[in-house]
């Protein structure tokens, strides 16, 4: 079985709602992705969805090092684009490519076992436990409510994370609402907060304390920036909460500091940034210092895959339970609090590419 | 496909030569073997080679379980052995099983195991460990030009109870390995027989001849204070690990920066803990190397980790009841196109083993040679063939 070309369709995903965090208040109602089908000499086609923006390198990327190549030996495969990366220290955009190729080989191994993902890389069924994150700064207070309403209710998340960020009362109220909503359906609801990075450590260690007098609080991302381990440190030593530290990172070196300097409590991966081949390397070196894991939202609640092989395996963020779009269907489905993955071969992701036409435009008329 | 049963088969052998080391620099030539199936309904048999005790006792664990979920069975298996902890016995017992279950999965897709773990290709670079403590100059030189002629160029020589000695047959060594390489890489091994500052002391006085890459267990296994001492005062890279059975026990070498290179092996927790070792070893920019095994099957899984660097090869003739393809060529283990770890048992030669078991000497393992850590007690005139 070998790689023979790749193609890339960019698309403009119309969102289930405004999305927006603390360094983009505002919101957004689309979202420019693509899709990589990661095509072979047998016919079998591998799928993941992309950033944008990655396009060129992703074309880059097979046509350097796929093209040819067994996508069976995506382990290896994933180093040679590391390499790629090392030599032309391309940044971010790089990073996204090989994480979106590294998803797409996957599929492409266990579509040539006939098996999910999951059982490939070596799990059971996986029934990973999720939480509900609304990327709500942008929300109303009552869309916010009503969505982790929806959420506890119809999807029995037992948690939340709530993007804060506004002013302090502002921020409190919403907790308040947020615990509120996900109690019309779990009676001890767990919840988050992530702050986009946007406080120094003295501000979330102020803002968060004040919080944890009135709520219990699972953990708190962008405490500070990812990259300050003294700061996030800082942070840790001084609230009760978690401090959960990793979404942007794109290399398993860049978790280094954290390990070593204990500085992170949570580690989170997201297999959009580092692949599946990362995560999977990051989740064992997380072990060893029995850190959990929790995964950032994927494309289709695919992450759900990867959580039956992850020793130290916390949590799941999931943003939409099922896709928002029409453009590609999911194996995952999310019940009663949990992400479970089926039994269709690979990743489970389906793309309907006369539908991406279609929602390409009316994402555009939406803008 | 479900797991239904297992065999566990004993037996003793008589490998082609001695092996020895500081401890029992005499050396050994009998060596324990066992061998593991695990049987399914589908007649696929996975096998492990090593260790087979204790099966008993983790066997219902996952029984009637589908083999293809082996990362969710160790993680099952390591949860199972909570309270108990997964040492000794137990972390033979599971490393034994792990490693069944990554060969019938590997079988199941009907591919080399290399394959299946995600690897481009079956092929890892080799260096030559003689075991040589017991071996004169003329066969230490033997060993290594056999192996050079392999295209191998790097070599391991045991080292600790006469600098002297030990500097001659470093550069015997090195010259066995020049038609490989006009610079051999060179590595030494005194397993564990100094304490850290024996060890520095050792060390510097080699290092004032020869460039060496990195020396193996200068001091305890879990001592994490007295190991970074020695990679803080040599040049080489300090290499331990070998003796510590899982990611639990190698955890504070790796988060205190205790060493430079990890020896992993399926001992560790089978092959699912091997490479949990492996990958948080990778997170922290250090890297590992496989340890030896009969027919290099370890390359296996060597060949899709990210940080190895070479892996050990003995070759001391221990392969007599096993049928296999892999090869040396140009320095690299090539591993066959077989389905799993590329092994088959020979069931006849293993019934004539056990009906006569070969008598020799010596027998592993053997116990830690007095002085150790203290003081150095120089093999006896007779003991070995060098002195």
């Amino acid at each position: 079985m070998k790689v023979t070309s790749v193609k890339v369709t960019p698309h403009a995903n119309a969102l289930s709602r405004r999305m927006g965090e603390a360094h983009a208040p505002a919101g957004r109602l689309t979202e420019h992705c693509c899709v990589v089908e990661l095509m072979t000499d047998v016919g079998l086609t591998g799928i993941a969805i992309g950033d944008e923006a990655a396009i060129t390198s992703i074309e880059g990327l097979v046509s350097d090092v796929l093209v040819g190549a067994d996508p069976r030996g995506v382990r290896s495969l994933w180093q040679r684009m590391a390499n790629v990366q090392m030599a032309k220290r391309r940044g971010h955009r790089l990073h996204d490519a090989i994480a979106a190729l590294d998803v797409a080989l996957w599929d492409l191994k266990s579509k040539a076992n006939d098996e999910p993902l999951w059982k490939t890389l070596g799990g059971t069924r996986p029934k990973a436990n999720a939480y509900a994150s609304g990327i709500d700064l942008a929300l109303s207070d009552e869309e916010m409510s009503a969505w982790y309403a929806r959420m506890a209710r119809d999807y029995g998340l037992r948690g939340g994370k709530l993007q804060v960020g506004r002013d302090r009362i502002s921020d409190l109220q919403r907790l308040g609402q947020m615990r509120a909503a996900l109690m019309q359906g779990t009676p001890e609801p767990v919840l988050m907060i992530d702050a986009d990075e946007s406080w120094s450590p003295k501000e979330a260690i102020r803002r968060t304390r004040e919080m944890e007098e009135h709520f219990d609080l699972a953990w708190i991302e962008g405490a500070a920036r990812d990259w300050d381990f003294p700061g996030l440190k800082q942070v840790s030593s001084a609230v009760r909460a978690a401090v959960c530290v990793g979404e942007g990172f794109a290399t398993v070196g860049e978790f280094l500091p954290h390990f070593h300097h204990r500085s992170a409590d949570v580690i989170q991966i997201d297999i959009g940034a580092i692949g599946i081949t990362g995560a999977l390397q990051l989740a064992d070196a997380a072990f060893g210092y029995e850190l959990p894991v929790a995964l950032s939202a994927a494309p289709g609640n695919i992450h759900a895959h990867l959580a039956g092989v992850m020793p130290y395996f916390m949590s799941l963020e999931v943003i939409d339970p099922i896709p928002a779009e029409q453009f590609y269907t999911t194996d995952v489905r999310i019940e009663q609090g949990w992400a479970i993955a089926g039994d269709a071969p690979g990743n489970g992701l389906a793309v309907t590419l006369k539908a991406i036409t279609a929602t390409a435009t009316r994402a555009k008329q939406m803008k | 496909m479900r797991i239904t049963g297992y065999r566990v088969e004993q037996y003793l052998m008589k490998m082609d030569r001695l092996v020895g080391d500081a401890n029992l620099p005499s050396g050994v030539e009998m060596l324990p073997g066992s061998i593991l199936w695990l049987e399914t309904d589908e007649n696929v048999t996975g096998v492990s080679l090593g260790y087979g005790g204790g099966i008993e006792s983790l066997f219902g664990v996952i029984e009637g379980a589908d083999p293809r979920e082996v990362v969710a069975l160790w993680i099952r298996m390591n949860d199972y052995l909570h309270k108990g902890g997964n040492e000794g016995a137990a972390s033979a017992a599971l490393s034994a099983i792990d490693m069944a279950l990554w060969d019938l999965k590997a079988k199941l897709a009907e591919e080399p195991l290399w394959k299946t773990l995600g690897a481009t290709a079956g092929r890892v670079k080799a260096y030559a460990s003689g075991l040589d403590y017991c071996l004169s100059d003329e066969d230490l030189f033997a060993f290594y030009r056999r192996m050079a002629e392999q295209g191998i160029d790097s070599g391991k020589l045991k080292v600790g109870l006469d600098p002297k000695a030990d500097l001659r047959r470093l550069g015997i060594m090195r010259d066995a390995l020049s038609i490989a390489s006009p610079r051999p890489g060179l590595m030494i091994d005194s397993n564990e027989y100094w304490s850290p500052k024996q060890a520095v002391r050792y060390i510097r006085r080699l290092e004032k001849h020869f460039d060496l890459i990195w020396v193996e267990e200068p001091a305890r296994r879990w001592d994490y204070d007295g190991l970074r001492l020695v990679s803080q005062q040599v040049s080489a890279a300090v290499a331990s690990g070998e003796n510590l059975h899982n990611l639990a026990d190698i955890y504070p070498l790796i988060a205190n920066r205790a060493v430079d290179v990890i020896n992993v092996w399926t001992g560790q927790s089978g092959v699912t803990g091997l490479m949990q070792i492996a990958h948080m070893a990778h997170a922290h920019g250090l890297q590992v190397s496989m340890m030896n095994a009969q027919a290099n099957y370890m390359a296996q899984i060597a060949a899709a980790l990210p940080n190895h660097n070479m892996m050990e090869v003995v070759d001391p003739g221990r392969e007599h009841c096993l049928k296999w393809n892999h090869r040396i060529e140009d320095g690299y283990i090539v591993l066959s196109d077989d389905p799993g770890y590329g092994i088959e048992i020979d069931e006849a030669t293993l019934k004539k083993l056990q009906a006569n078991p070969p008598t020799g000497r010596g027998k592993f393992p053997f116990p830690r040679r007095e002085g150790a850590g203290r003081y150095i007690v120089p093999p006896a005139p007779d003991e070995v063939p060098w002195r």
